[in-house]
């Protein structure tokens, strides 16, 4: 396992589940690095173990429905990067957990799907991590219409074209996506298809597609070039897009082909923000 | 004695997906399974009576929302109730594509297909919680 | 010049009927001034918004519609947002007995009866918002006897 977690299990006695999650917290600290916070311990002597939370990512491991360990951390105020629910992951493997307390046969298998899945993810997020996400950092100014908050970035690197899409430009890549302008005026996303990876994209050409129960748009790429990654996350969880679309609900990344031709159609933050100022009024008229 | 599952729905009432998730769960506790729960009104949540924190602190909860906002989840859990499960309408309207649903008023029949979908996961998850003791 | 607008916010009660006309008889009003002179917000999202939400009252002179006597809509938005500027309580315009009935709550089972009353509350809310903004009220009346009572 790659991270060094803070894990916070349940401390279910009446359950079978409980006794997995405590075992399922004392393998994974049998890498000397992930620490364990017991969560009794925890209600009687916080200070010890809010300075291992705040050190660590915390992976929070429930037994059952009841959720008791995600509670206290809510309780704590901890935020919590991974959460895992024996019950469900029982479900899932289609494992059946026996009344009992005592750790058997089914219940060490789910044990060993639980450490192995969580091996796997962190090493899958860790090569995708070192390809994407490093210098993505976005600076907003907000405007308000109504009851309507409009974030618009204005780092001097993002782009944006007259069909509301914007392009972070680092290097010879750019990650796209819509504004907020057009989350807003789509309401609830409900789907997300993606370009393929590999497509030569040209600019003002489509880049996927998303649909609400409003309407279906094409992605209108700012830019031209070859798609190279996408924003998994948001085939099953296409509602990203309209909980921030820049940060969580980014489109896709294209290696550029031709960025100082496809620059002379795009405009920056100052200019954009006026024309969506504008675009709004145009809307309430 | 065992104490009666609150459902309790999100207000939604810019979206039909509020209007969805209000339908479902008032169809469970008045149709589906009314010995077993009960709704509390999330407005009357939002004024911390006594009455009301009475009503919900530690009690065991199912939410339903209409979107990604999770009002019902979010108010339920901050005055104390205990979220066992978090309905999200979307999830079940995603399964429906290309339909229409009816709006923030009324529903269509094809609506009112997805609010009997999401009632009877609302049951099954009430008999859920009623089996595991919670 | 900007159009005043006016924040119309409902309980949505799920417990009696008058939660149920409360909501229908807003969503009423909002759609016939075409959300031109009206705006709305889900009022739980005073807790689970940001500040943009918990603005609303400061931001627009609001009217709060409650189904019934706790006046739920009213208290939550003065005590998360700001002093509002009109109340309508259902249950002084159906009686309280209608407001309370626990038995009829679902929109599907609503009878004719049930959408004379939510006609007569949308009258009265058009009214509460006429009286901050003369200009939205277009004369309209709902249901009923075509002078407006």
């Amino acid at each position: 396992m790659i991270e060094n977690y803070a894990i916070l299990p349940c401390n279910g006695l009446d359950k079978c589940a409980g006794a997995i999650s405590r075992e399922t917290a004392i393998k994974l600290c049998e890498n000397a690095k992930n620490e364990i916070i017991c969560p009794v311990f925890y209600r009687v002597a916080e200070a010890k173990y809010n300075k291992i939370a705040g050190e660590h990512p915390l992976l929070v491991i429930d037994g059952c429905q009841t959720r008791c360990a995600s509670k206290l951390a809510t309780e704590k105020n901890l935020k919590v990067s991974k959460k895992i629910t024996i019950t469900e992951e029982a479900k899932i493997h289609n494992i059946e957990l026996k009344s009992n307390l005592r750790l058997l046969k089914n219940e060490n298998a789910l044990i060993e799907i639980i450490l192995n899945g969580l091996n796997s993810a962190e090493e899958k997020a860790a090569s995708s991590s070192d390809k994407t996400n490093a210098s993505y950092n976005f600076e907003y100014e907000t405007y308000q219409k109504d009851k309507f908050l409009f974030r618009v970035p204005k780092n001097p690197e993002i782009y944006f074209n007259e069909n509301d899409c914007w392009a972070y430009v680092i290097g010879n890549r750019a990650r796209i996506g819509v504004t907020d302008f057009v989350q807003q005026n789509l309401s609830d996303i409900l789907y997300f298809t993606p370009p393929e990876i590999g497509a030569e994209i040209e600019q003002f050409g489509e880049v996927g597609e998303i649909e609400s129960s409003k309407s279906v748009i094409d992605i209108i790429s700012p830019v031209s070039g070859k798609v190279v990654s996408i924003n998994e996350t948001l085939i099953e969880k296409p509602e990203l897009i309209n909980e921030n679309p820049y940060e969580l609900g980014w489109i896709a990344e294209l290696e550029l082909t031709d960025f100082d031709s496809d620059k002379e159609l795009l405009v920056g933050f100052d200019k954009y923000f006026e024309i969506m100022k504008k675009k709004l009024e145009d809307l309430n008229a | 004695m065992h104490k009666k599952v609150k459902v309790i729905p999100c207000s939604g009432i810019g979206k039909v997906y509020g209007l969805m998730a209000r339908e479902a769960a008032l169809k469970t506790v008045h149709e589906l399974c009314p010995e077993k729960s009960e709704t509390v009104c999330l407005a009357y949540i939002m004024t911390e009576d006594e009455a009301v924190r009475n009503k919900i602190e530690g009690f065991n909860c199912i939410t339903v929302d209409g979107c990604p906002k999770m009002c019902a989840s979010k108010n339920v859990s901050w005055i104390g109730g205990r979220v066992i499960d978090e309905m999200k309408v979307l999830d079940t309207v995603k399964e429906h594509k290309g339909k229409k649903f009816g709006s923030a008023t009324t529903l269509d029949a094809d609506g009112y297909v997805v609010v009997d979908e999401i009632a009877d996961k609302i049951v099954k998850k009430i008999k859920d919680i009623i089996k595991e003791k919670l | 010049m900007d159009e005043l607008k006016v924040g119309v916010i409902s309980c949505s009660g799920e417990e009696c009927l008058g939660g149920t006309i409360s909501r229908l008889a807003t969503r009423k009003v909002l759609e016939e001034l075409s959300f031109v002179s009206t705006v709305t917000l889900c009022l739980p999202l005073y807790l689970a918004g940001g500040k943009e939400e918990r603005d609303f009252a400061k931001v627009f002179p609001t009217i709060a519609v409650d189904g019934c006597d706790k006046l739920c809509a009213k208290r939550s938005t003065e005590k998360y947002s700001g002093k509002i500027n009109g109340s309508v309580d259902v249950s002084k315009i159906i009686g309280n007995e209608n407001a309370l009935n626990t038995d009829t709550v679902l929109i599907k089972d609503l009878t004719e009866e049930h959408l004379q009353m939510v006609d007569k509350v949308a009258s009265e809310i058009i009214k509460a918002i006429s009286a901050i903004n003369p200009d939205s009220y277009s004369g309209k009346t709902f249901g009923g006897c075509s002078c407006g009572s």
